[in-house]
């Protein structure tokens, strides 16, 4: 059995190097279908939907390798990691037995990789080298987002059901403290000093800034309700919102701590990917299966593409830098 | 026509939802909880699409080939009512919360000692490239652990107090698929979640097949002479097997307590040696219906009925008179 298993894997790896040749030199984008269990594959000039893919069951988030040649896909009900070449959208390998990896980060340093069990209340620390869990941490209700502080010290998660944040110490690998914040709070960013952290509080109108190693809350950014996840236009300074209820996106000012415009995303706005010129912002609207494609020139939607149900994390190579 | 039809499913599933669900869920303080509360706007929405469905095609059916007819159909009106709160999603939705915990708790016990849910892709890898092949798969094993609850349910005396609701209805229509007594949804879901445990759950991306196997399920009941032939007989439960099931004299009794148990697939009664492909179109109900126990005609009434002959089959098994087939 296990040497069937092994020749089936070689086989769906170079039936992936074979069938990928035609769409290397062009960008792809990967959407996340968490209730198809699939990945579409879209073609970022044409906006058209290249294929299909199936991948673990109930995927949700996808991150890069800090090499940059992956693209891991993470299923929470198959719990597993499934590997793509970030360009051509074709598989490379799968890792099975990571739990309900529902959010995932890699440390800065590349040394940890991290994950957050939404429905297991927990965190997971693994070697990112080999992807071996090291150390299993109990946590409040809800653990959903996370980020690492630049130092690699510490590694922060939203708490989605306990209205809180948790801070890791990376060394200790234990909780160092937990914070209340406010109502629901979803996505995480950290400010380009290290020194805050942006969340995206799904309950409420605003995005709270919070100093997260002494828990003080530096103030609470109105946005509109339903304020979700973040992405950064790549200059150090501005942050995109997410406001899933209000269906509009803000643009934040992380040194102002102010919103600098809102400009609506119809659908359910979730997560977002912009492209390297800015020019483009690439949002899944999870309540009508589609990605939104907005024109940063505008403001305004530039296409929608149908893709599978309940889009969620999306991602492309192209994309602007994280800061 | 499939993908139009889903397209405009989903626009207006979205629309409801941006417009009067969403808000609703974000005054109450509900957030955390919205995407289930989406994903529940969708199954009321397919239950409401899928009794439509049913009484455009099986009511014409019923009409243009009775089994029986009825002057008077009172009783069939709590039928009614059970098919609407099951396809809107409101009895599994109540039996999901009262299951969601302790199942959650047993899950993640299970995890944090590393036992993880298998899936069936994990013991054939093949099947993690042929999605279909896997549906599949998955359908007959869930089948085949229905085709075993629903033995249960007419072997043990205490879960029998409680089906012989469903198989109580004397004018079984379409409607009847659903006539379950709330405790025996409770037990056969948990069964299920159980058994979900231990081989795993198919894949979200066939919800239209689950669809139509629930239709299928209807069908079964319906007051029709309907038969699939020889052949088809032996593939998918029709009408006219599942009619035998609810026979009196014939779908309860006997050896193995009854026949025809398969919910989708007749296989399982043939491997099992429970098929009865020979009986006609027998009335349905229950023997002692004939003796005069009443089943109650009401939804209320049904349901404390059912609970006073489980107290009944209870009291049997420690030595006293009582409810048994």
């Amino acid at each position: 059995m296990f040497k069937l298993k092994y020749l089936y894997k070689f086989v769906w790896i170079l039936a992936g190097l074979f069938g990928g040749a035609a769409w290397a030199q062009q960008g792809v984008a990967f959407v996340l279908n968490s209730n198809d269990d699939t990945v579409s594959l879209i073609d970022t000039r044409t906006y058209k939907e290249i294929s299909r893919k199936r991948v673990g069951r109930e995927p949700h988030h996808l991150m890069i390798t800090p090499d940059r040649k992956s693209l891991i896909v993470a299923s929470v009900q198959s719990h597993d990691l499934i590997f793509f070449d970030p360009v051509t959208g074709e598989p490379q390998k799968r890792i099975d037995k990571i739990i309900d990896p529902y959010q995932l980060g890699f440390s800065p340093d590349s040394k940890w990789f991290v994950t957050a069990a939404l429905a297991l209340d927990r965190v997971d620390i693994y070697t990112a080298a080999d992807y071996k869990l090291v150390k299993r941490l109990p946590a409040p209700r809800g653990p959903s987002h996370l980020i690492f502080s630049a130092d690699n010290r510490h590694v922060i998660f939203t708490l989605q059901h306990t209205n809180a944040v948790m801070v890791v110490d990376m060394i200790a690998q234990a909780v160092k403290g937990t914070y209340s914040i406010g109502k629901t709070p979803a996505g995480i960013w950290m400010s380009p000093d290290d020194k805050h952290i942006f969340v995206g509080l799904l309950g409420e109108d605003n995005v709270a800034v919070m100093d997260w190693r002494s828990g003080q809350m530096v103030k609470k950014i109105v946005t509109a309700p339903g304020a979700h996840n973040f992405m950064p236009m790549g200059d150090k300074r501005r942050l995109l919102v997410t406001n899933r209820v209000a269906n509009s996106v803000s643009i934040i000012d992380m040194h102002t701590l102010s919103v600098l415009e809102t400009f609506k995303v119809p659908g359910g706005p979730d997560d977002m990917e912009i492209t390297a010129d800015g020019k483009e912002l690439w949002v899944t609207s999870r309540w009508i299966n589609k990605v939104t494609v907005i024109d940063m020139e505008t403001r305004k939607v530039k296409t929608q593409i149908p893709v599978g149900r309940s889009p969620h994390g999306i991602y492309f190579h192209h994309h602007a830098p994280r800061q | 026509m499939i993908e139009s039809f889903s397209q405009q499913f989903t626009a207006l599933q979205g629309w409801l939802f941006e417009t009067a669900i969403q808000p609703l869920v974000y005054h109450l303080g509900l957030m955390a909880y919205v995407e289930p509360v989406y994903e529940g706007l969708g199954t009321a929405m397919v239950g409401i699409i899928e009794i439509a469905v049913l009484v455009a095609l099986l009511k014409p059916l019923e009409r243009w080939r009775p089994v029986e007819q009825w002057a008077e159909k009172r009783a069939v009106r709590a039928d009614v009512l059970y098919t609407w709160l099951h396809r809107l999603g409101v009895l599994p939705m109540a039996i999901f919360l009262l299951l969601v915990i302790p199942f959650n708790e047993l899950e993640i016990w299970l995890r944090m000692h590393d036992i993880v849910r298998p899936n069936i892709e994990d013991v054939m890898p093949w099947l993690e490239r042929n999605s279909v092949g896997a549906f599949v798969i998955y359908l007959l094993l869930l089948d085949l652990v229905e085709y075993w609850l629903h033995r249960w349910q007419h072997k043990f005396n205490g879960w029998w107090a409680l089906h012989s609701l469903h198989h109580s209805q004397r004018q079984m229509t379409f409607w009847a698929d659903d006539r379950n007594h709330l405790l025996d949804d409770v037990i056969t879901s948990a069964a299920v979640a159980l058994a979900a445990l231990i081989i795993g759950v198919p894949s979200g991306q066939f919800f239209l097949l689950i669809i139509a196997g629930r239709m299928i399920e209807s069908l079964s009941h319906a007051n029709v002479r309907l038969s699939f032939g020889r052949l088809g007989e032996r593939l998918l439960v029709s009408p006219k097997f599942h009619r035998a099931h609810h026979a009196i004299g014939v779908g309860h009794e006997g050896v193995n307590r009854g026949c025809n148990f398969a919910v989708l697939f007749p296989l399982w009664d043939i491997v099992f040696r429970t098929a009865n492909f020979q009986s006609a179109y027998e009335p349905t109900g229950i023997r002692d219906q004939l003796q005069g126990r009443d089943y109650g005609i009401g939804f209320w009434r049904q349901q404390w009925l059912g609970l006073v002959r489980l107290r009944d089959a209870f009291r049997r098994a420690g030595g006293g008179a009582g409810f048994a087939p």
